[in-house]
């Protein structure tokens, strides 16, 4: 292929990746791929991709020398290592796709093998903690508002955290709190279908990297409905108990009810 | 595939994307701007005469000059044009991505509360004694054997453009007069190249890791049964390292989280993964033969599984 035209395609494809990137910064989805450290880099190399992809297509015609002379032998700093039409459907075919199919959140299926279902360990609960500032007993009543009801306002990943921490599980078991989290239905020692799961997704980086942190709900009876995945906020009392010879995080709920998406997946320390 | 398989495939696929291409981009305009105005013979400069010295000081650059492994291969490719030798080339390809203060940080940071110090330390001495080890290695081979053929033909005419013009003048040949932003045409044009032929591979990597990351792909269930297992964890946790495609800054954080293995084994996980994955396979096609890529492959997947369970059986000792 021509010089030329291979530029003008490099460009093409160049530049879907910029869109992609930009639209997904611009619109606010990107929120739900990556951790905030990682936002504005993706941004800015959105805008880097556009620059680099418009100054080659502006340019494409015009006469370039690298400044370096080469002999005899032809000049070339541009041929790839496959045909081009080759390159850009490789380069945007997933892209397209992925843009197409993309629900911004995994299915329940792919959420189980993030740990939806998993029983938080020390190990996991001390590595999630470590990516938080500390809290201690003492200050749960400075830093945790309680809402109208008298609950305070506790993030899933403390309520999930604590299970792995011997004093703070202690200063909140049989604490009155409310949390929010996503949705989904409870499918591990719950014979009489009076208990749900509420998650949220743990971006460390990106999604592909993240982790679901859920705690139980425990109603006593059925349980209100909701859709699944959909956003709920609960109230009611704390408790750790020894379920099958491990820890288990269950809100005893007293109240759940349908509450607004948050700005972002990733947790902040309180609500 | 069935919705729910598109729409997890969709999610995991486009996280990586975001996550990976500014780092690409970066080092692809690093590697155009180099390509034009960098000297030939410049980084031969800031190496020590000896090759083996050179190999050890190479080792170390990316402390000086942090790059993940998506961003490196097309530093190290375009320095190699550059008159950086293939072994140093190398070193700094595998040891950057380890030996950075961003990667180990990141390690330390995770680590917190499972002997942080320790496991940072020898990610990054782990890191280092591999890359020079290959470094060594890659000395004493042909370069025909070690790189892919269109580059060592590449580099071949690089440096017969040298040596005609030498013989003819005397002069390097280099930086002659910008005429009129040619170069910075010259340059943009080559790192759009290089982001082209890089992304290609990018892309094709991470659609094989999306497919694992999610499940998809079959074959994750068996890896807990060897968690505990003194030689198949590690091993399971460099093909997981391998499948995962996991950047160097961010690795620690879901190596902290396998909790049910062995120390040893998040250690080989933490090495192997950044020196190679999926990704970096069809990465490293641009610019290392098949053969070599493959031996690569076995090779640090046996040095970097012996010499941590090996590490790990000294520290046990000496607790």
């Amino acid at each position: 292929m021509k010089p030329r035209p291979r530029r003008i395609l490099f460009s093409i494809a160049v530049l879907l990746w910029s869109a992609v990137l930009l639209y997904f910064y611009g619109s606010g989805r990107m929120n739900k791929y990556l951790a905030p450290d990682f936002r504005l880099i993706a941004f800015c190399g959105g805008l880097g991709l556009a620059v680099l992809a418009l100054f080659n297509l502006l340019t494409c015609g015009q006469s370039a020398n690298c400044g370096h002379d080469h002999g005899d032998e032809e000049h070339d700093h541009e041929s790839g290592d496959m045909h081009p039409l080759a390159a850009l459907l490789l380069m945007m075919l997933p892209v397209a796709l992925s843009v197409a199919w993309t629900k911004d959140e995994y299915s329940v299926s792919a959420l189980s093998r993030k740990g939806l279902y998993d029983t938080p360990s020390a190990d996991s609960s001390r590595f999630l903690s470590s990516a938080m500032p500390t809290i201690t007993p003492e200050e749960i009543g400075k830093t945790h508002p309680k809402s109208a009801g008298g609950f305070y306002q506790f993030s899933l990943l403390d309520l999930f955290f604590a299970t792995g921490d011997r004093e703070l599980q202690t200063a909140i078991d049989g604490l009155k709190v409310e949390t929010e989290g996503r949705w989904m239905d409870e499918k591990v020692r719950n014979p009489n279908g009076s208990r749900k799961r509420l998650y949220r997704l743990f971006l460390t980086c990106c999604a592909a990297d993240s982790k679901a942190i859920p705690i139980v709900l425990d109603f006593g009876k059925m349980p209100p409905e909701f859709p699944e995945n959909g956003w709920v906020k609960v109230s009611g009392i704390m408790r750790f108990p020894l379920e099958d010879g491990e820890l288990q995080p269950v809100l005893v709920a007293d109240l759940a009810e349908a509450s607004k998406p948050p700005d972002e997946e990733s947790f902040r320390r309180n609500p | 595939m069935s919705p729910d398989s598109k729409q997890d495939f969709a999610y995991a696929f486009l996280s990586i994307l975001f996550e990976g291409a500014p780092f690409i981009l970066l080092g692809t305009l690093m590697s155009g701007f180099i390509d034009v105005y960098l000297p030939a013979g410049t980084m031969d400069r800031f190496l020590p005469r000896s090759k083996y010295r050179a190999v050890l000081t190479a080792g170390l650059l990316g402390a000086v000059f942090p790059v993940c492994e998506c961003a490196v291969v097309p530093v190290i490719r375009r320095l190699m044009k550059k008159g950086l030798p293939v072994s140093c080339a190398l070193t700094y390809m595998l040891a950057a991505p380890i030996v950075n203060p961003i990667t180990a940080l990141s390690t330390w940071k995770a680590f917190q509360g499972q002997d942080a110090a320790m496991m940072t330390s020898s990610r990054l001495l782990l890191g280092y004694l591999i890359a020079v080890g290959v470094g060594f290695i890659v000395l004493k081979l042909p370069l025909a054997s070690v790189l892919k053929a269109r580059l060592v033909e590449s580099l071949e005419k690089e440096e017969a453009a040298h040596d005609h013009h030498h013989d003819h003048d005397g002069c390097c040949g280099h930086d002659r007069a910008d005429e009129g932003g040619q170069k910075l045409v010259a340059a943009f044009r080559s790192a759009m190249k290089d982001f082209v032929d890089v992304a290609v591979y990018f892309a094709i990597g991470v659609t094989i890791t999306a497919l694992f990351n999610t499940g998809i792909a079959p074959g994750a269930q068996w890896l807990d049964s060897l968690a505990t297992h003194q030689a198949a964890a590690p091993a399971a946790l460099m093909g997981l390292a391998f499948i995962l495609s996991l950047c160097s800054t961010s690795d620690a954080f879901i190596a902290a989280t396998l909790a049910k293995f062995t120390w040893g084994a998040k250690l080989a996980f933490l090495v192997f993964g950044p020196m190679m994955d999926v990704k970096l396979l069809f990465l490293y096609q641009t610019v290392l033969s098949r053969r070599f890529i493959f031996w690569l492959a076995v090779g640090l997947f046996f040095a970097i599984g012996g010499i941590s369970i090996f590490w790990q059986q000294l520290i046990l000792e000496s607790k």
